[in-house]
């Protein structure tokens, strides 16, 4: 397809707004439970399932998952990929170095956990392995507290 | 179902950038399809567009299509979901009685005007995804063809096989976007790597494109072609969004819409009544996969399937003969444009991507992270 003979007048538009979500209290005691290294999910009363991060609705019985329970700080790596290029605001370049991606399934959730995986090279990683959860220090109670896992 | 619908006419264009504006791509296309027909847009009785109001830009984004489109004062709405999910509504459409006709647009220019992965990148959680920061949709997808090849002990070899088959049919079709002359295995193979195990050419490219396709009923539909190609089944499923409570190496959604969409058809052994299929994988692991949940293939005889050139456009059961989406993906667009290459094998029309035996094909689209949301249509002639 050859570009058309007339010329285009090309505009660019740029965004700049902010949303307000309210997110409910099950995030909140997610990030409660950081503030004391503890990772929490939410236990559906139907089904076998603990979701972690912790929500309200399961989607499979829909009822509302009333309890939480800690899970534990180790876990299995269920899958994982390694990263040779970032993507940030919808750009993709090469990484500065190779990473670790892993899907963590913690002892007693049901669900996995993506997380950083770190403390090892990306040629030794492998499904099945034993990973356990690295702090940030000190804890703040954000996303960024469960800075990533590394292998028992 | 209770009346015929066929489709009885359609236009596509795709390229990495089409080096146009919406409205013009949206007038091309449809003017185009009436001119095909003989047609004016009077003619039509609904219209319903599907574009993607994040990718446009804009909110309700059709509001601007109505001078291209032809629907000044006329009947119309509006999906944003994968284009495969318009075509169905449109049919529905017919299928109350209240139309006759009813036209099919989608256009995504998302080669140029925005990036295809910042589309993705807003369809994750805004609360929990897009703080986390580490989700995107090809690290979703590496995980998946992961946990597809681990599953049967694959090698990822299969990855180089499925990509160059269909970047091989894809540099056949003059309506693809990405044409690589001299495309093989060890260029596949050989192409950067993103997130392991999928590299550059296991994965779709940015793409502009549009497509606009008329339904008609079948009284309708014998006035305007000798050729109608019709829409015997049509089904869709979703699946959870939370990626850690999935099976990734299987799409149950997909099966759960094929289901549908053969029992309306009575299509009880797809593996044997099907001629084609035409599926929207968006990544070369995804093409066996979603074939496995249509019933296509059997499960852990993927790499056996490609190595005998089972798939091949002149194989037992060809897969993505046009090149499918690693061809070519506008965002929302791409399902419908894998239904009007299944039309085009069933018309005979496919040049030199046609199949030798085509009468029933199989159609699929989707939408979300690792094809959380799927569509099926059936077409037969």
């Amino acid at each position: 397809m050859g570009a058309p003979e007339e010329t285009y007048f090309a505009t660019v538009v740029p965004m700049d707004f902010t949303y307000n979500y309210r997110v409910g209290p099950y995030i909140t005691r997610y990030l409660d439970g950081f503030k004391e290294k503890k990772i929490l999910g939410s236990k559906c009363p139907g089904c076998s399932l603990v979701a972690v991060p912790p929500r309200k609705f399961c989607g499979v019985c829909s009822k509302v998952m009333e309890e939480m329970v800690e899970l534990g700080q180790e876990g299995t790596l269920e899958n994982f990929t390694v990263g040779h290029v970032v993507i940030e605001k919808g750009k993709l370049s090469p990484a500065d170095a190779p990473y670790i991606l892993g899907l963590v399934k913690l002892e007693g959730a049901t669900s996995s956990l993506l997380a950083k995986v770190e403390g090892l090279s990306p040629t030794e990683v492998k499904t099945g392995m034993k990973v356990k959860a690295v702090w940030k220090e000190p804890v703040e109670g954000d996303y960024g507290d469960l800075d990533h896992f590394e292998p028992v | 179902m209770d009346r015929n619908v066929a489709i009885v006419g359609y236009r596509m264009q795709s390229a990495p950038d089409l080096v146009t504006s919406r409205e013009r791509l949206t007038f091309e296309l449809t003017r185009g399809l009436f001119d095909d027909l003989g047609i004016e847009r009077t003619d039509v009785d609904t219209t319903i567009i599907d574009s993607n109001d994040f990718m446009d830009g804009r909110t309700i984004s059709n509001v601007f299509l109505d001078p291209p489109a032809g629907v000044y004062m006329r009947d119309e709405s509006k999906v944003e979901m994968d284009a495969a999910n318009a075509v169905i509504y449109a049919c529905m459409r017919i299928l109350s009685g209240q139309y006759n006709t009813a036209l099919v647009v989608g256009l995504a220019l998302t080669g140029y005007q925005a990036s295809p992965y910042l589309y993705i990148e807003y369809t994750l959680n805004p609360t929990y995804e897009r703080q986390v920061k580490l989700l995107n949709e090809i690290n979703a997808a590496a995980l998946q063809a992961h946990s597809y090849l681990d599953k049967s002990g694959y090698s990822n070899e299969l990855l180089d096989d499925i990509a160059a088959q269909a970047l091989a049919n894809a540099a056949l079709n003059p309506n693809q976007a990405r044409r690589i002359s001299g495309i093989s295995k060890d260029k596949v193979a050989a192409s950067a790597m993103y997130y392991e195990p999928l590299r550059e050419l296991h994965c779709y490219p940015p793409t502009d494109g549009g497509c606009a396709v008329l339904l008609a009923s079948e009284e309708k539909a014998k006035e305007l072609t000798d050729k109608p190609v019709w829409i015997k089944g049509m089904g869709m499923s979703t699946e959870t969004y939370y990626l850690g409570e999935r099976k990734l190496y299987k799409s149950r959604s997909t099966a759960e819409a094929a289901k549908r969409a053969y029992e309306l058809a009575g299509i009880k052994k797809p593996e044997k009544d099907i001629d084609v299929a035409e599926i929207s994988a968006l990544f070369a692991h995804q093409e066996p996969l979603l074939a496995e949940a249509l019933g296509l293939l059997d499960e852990g005889k993927a790499d056996k399937a490609y190595k005998d050139g089972v798939t091949a456009i002149d194989g037992k059961l060809p897969l993505n003969p046009s090149g499918g989406a690693l061809g070519g993906h506008p965002v929302s667009v791409t399902g419908m444009m894998r239904m009007v290459e299944a039309a085009r094998q069933l018309r005979g029309e496919a040049g030199d991507n046609q199949v030798k035996k085509a009468e029933l094909a199989v159609v699929h689209g989707q939408d979300g992270v690792c094809a959380q949301q799927n569509a099926v249509l059936v077409l037969g002639i």
